[in-house]
């Protein structure tokens, strides 16, 4: 079914009355509908058939001369080669001829193949080795990088080595203060007083720690020794008497000694201590003069 | 209805007729000047006498339909039957040279404003044969004569302006001085009538 506006544009069209936007338009609609096109061939075959209405005329003869001149000019029909018939023999050398050159053709057919299939096996070869360069490329390079990561983790295990180290250490340090800490805490101090009859400017300070079973004495002005004696320090014990501290002699100048002692026997308790002059050596008992002792109990 | 339309004798042989064109042309295109000899003794007549119609000089209108069929020896290769017969092709290739020529001429002449319809190259009374010319038409040209003239008269005069004329749709509404609407339906209803006639022909 041809649109109404589209019959009457079609007559304008093969009458060439359409322009512009109207003739665009058309050729839109015409190139999109069959029937339209069909409906316009029609109408064409009838416009045409107008060339019949006017009267008739004849043009002179010279026009179809100049016609058929200039489409003689223009056209140049194929040149046909003379026909020559052959007898049979001398059509053997011919045959002979055409089967050499068709060998000819076959093998060199043959060697372009081989060659063809020589430079395709070569571009595969060279295509397969440029693989493998570039595979053992890859691969050292993820060694490369492999061995780096490695060093790294190994470097940074040792850091870590060093720090956990470090860091022992300083628990290990703090733990020692602490613990030093806490000893003080248990460490006792007393002073000896010295008796007025031998050694009567006499100082003496000592400090114990019952954990360490471990004391310091610091003592000063104790007079000389006589030949043959040596101080000996003695730690009361309630409960054993007298334990042995060990002897110790004074700087002769100063008249002053400091001396970390160790009891021979472990001690619980101490009443007091005591310094005692006595036989070069020390004895098991005090025997001789005491010279100092503390006068509260620890 | 067309379509129930069976086709006449003289339908056959219009049949015909396009058939043997198509194959002349063909053989144009395959370099066949003899073909060319003989689609000119087919066709001259008309296009010559459409060209002479449109430019009105014998002069120009030998030296169009030298071009149109010099165009038709050289594209012969690419017509195709199925978009239209080699008789209207070749009418569409003298026509359009005569109208570029004649408006060419108009252009030169800036005579479009005022002018009669001779000054414009186009001669109204120059239709139909002399009696003693009607011997020279065949059937094709008898009949469409037949079915021009059959036609109301504003719908001849109207299509007759639109196909030899060359003026426009608004030349040809200011010529006839008809409302453009009115033009253009009387060139509708008359080219409606004609291919309805032509296709009982057909």
């Amino acid at each position: 079914m041809i649109d109404p506006r589209h019959e009457e544009s079609a007559c304008l069209y093969v009458l060439d009355l359409l322009e512009g936007a109207e003739l665009a338009e058309f050729e839109a609609a015409l190139a999109r509908d069959p029937a339209l096109g069909q409906h316009v061939r029609e109408l064409r075959e009838a416009a045409a058939a107008l060339a019949h209405t006017p009267r008739p005329a004849v043009p002179p003869p010279e026009v179809k001369q100049c016609i058929l001149s200039r489409c003689s000019r223009a056209s140049t029909p194929p040149a046909s080669a003379p026909n020559r018939i052959l007898s049979f023999p001398a059509l053997i050398p011919w045959a002979l001829a055409a089967c050499l050159a068709l060998c000819a053709a076959w093998t060199g057919s043959l060697y372009l193949t081989a060659r063809s299939e020589n430079a395709m096996l070569r571009d595969s070869q060279r295509l397969a080795d440029l693989e493998l360069r570039s595979a053992r490329t890859q691969f050292d390079s993820e060694r490369i990088v492999d061995q780096r990561e490695i060093a790294e983790t190994r470097q940074q295990l040792a850091d870590a080595a060093k720090d956990l180290s470090n860091s022992s250490r300083q628990v290990a340090d703090l733990n020692q203060k602490l613990k030093v800490e806490a000893d003080m805490a248990q460490y006792k101090i007393t002073t000896l007083d010295s008796t007025p009859d031998h050694a009567p400017q006499a100082v003496a300070v000592v400090v114990w720690c019952p954990s360490m079973q471990e004391g310091v004495l610091a003592v000063k002005k104790l007079p000389d020794l006589p030949a043959g004696k040596d101080y000996q320090l003695w730690v009361i014990d309630p409960a054993k008497g007298p334990v042995d501290a060990g002897v110790f002699a004074i700087d002769a100048a100063t008249g002053e000694a400091h001396v970390t002692f160790k009891t021979r026997q472990p001690i619980k308790s101490i009443a007091k201590f005591a310094v005692s002059m006595e036989q070069k050596g020390g004895s098991p008992t005090p025997h001789d003069v005491v010279l100092l002792s503390s006068s509260d109990s620890l | 209805m067309r379509n129930n339309i069976r086709p006449s004798h003289a339908a056959q042989a219009s049949e015909e007729r396009a058939g043997v064109d198509a194959l002349l042309l063909r053989r144009m295109a395959a370099g066949d000047n003899a073909a060319l000899s003989e689609l000119y003794d087919r066709f001259s007549r008309p296009l010559y006498a459409t060209a002479l119609r449109i430019v009105n000089d014998p002069s120009d209108a030998q030296d169009i339909i030298q071009d149109a069929f010099v165009a038709l020896w050289e594209k012969a290769s690419i017509f195709e039957t199925e978009r239209g017969t080699a008789f209207s092709w070749a009418v569409t290739l003298v026509r359009n040279r005569a109208i570029d020529r004649l408006r060419s001429r108009r252009r030169r002449a800036r005579l479009l404003e005022g002018s009669t319809p001779a000054e414009l190259g186009y001669r109204e009374d120059t239709d139909g044969p002399a009696a003693d010319d009607s011997a020279a038409l065949n059937d094709d040209a008898r009949s469409v004569r037949a079915a021009v003239d059959a036609l109301p008269a504003d719908q001849q005069r109207a299509l007759k302006l639109a196909f030899f004329s060359g003026l426009t749709q608004e030349e040809i509404a200011a010529k006839l001085q008809e409302p453009l609407g009115t033009v253009k339906a009387r060139i509708r209803r008359g080219l409606h009538k004609l291919r309805d006639t032509m296709g009982r022909r057909l």
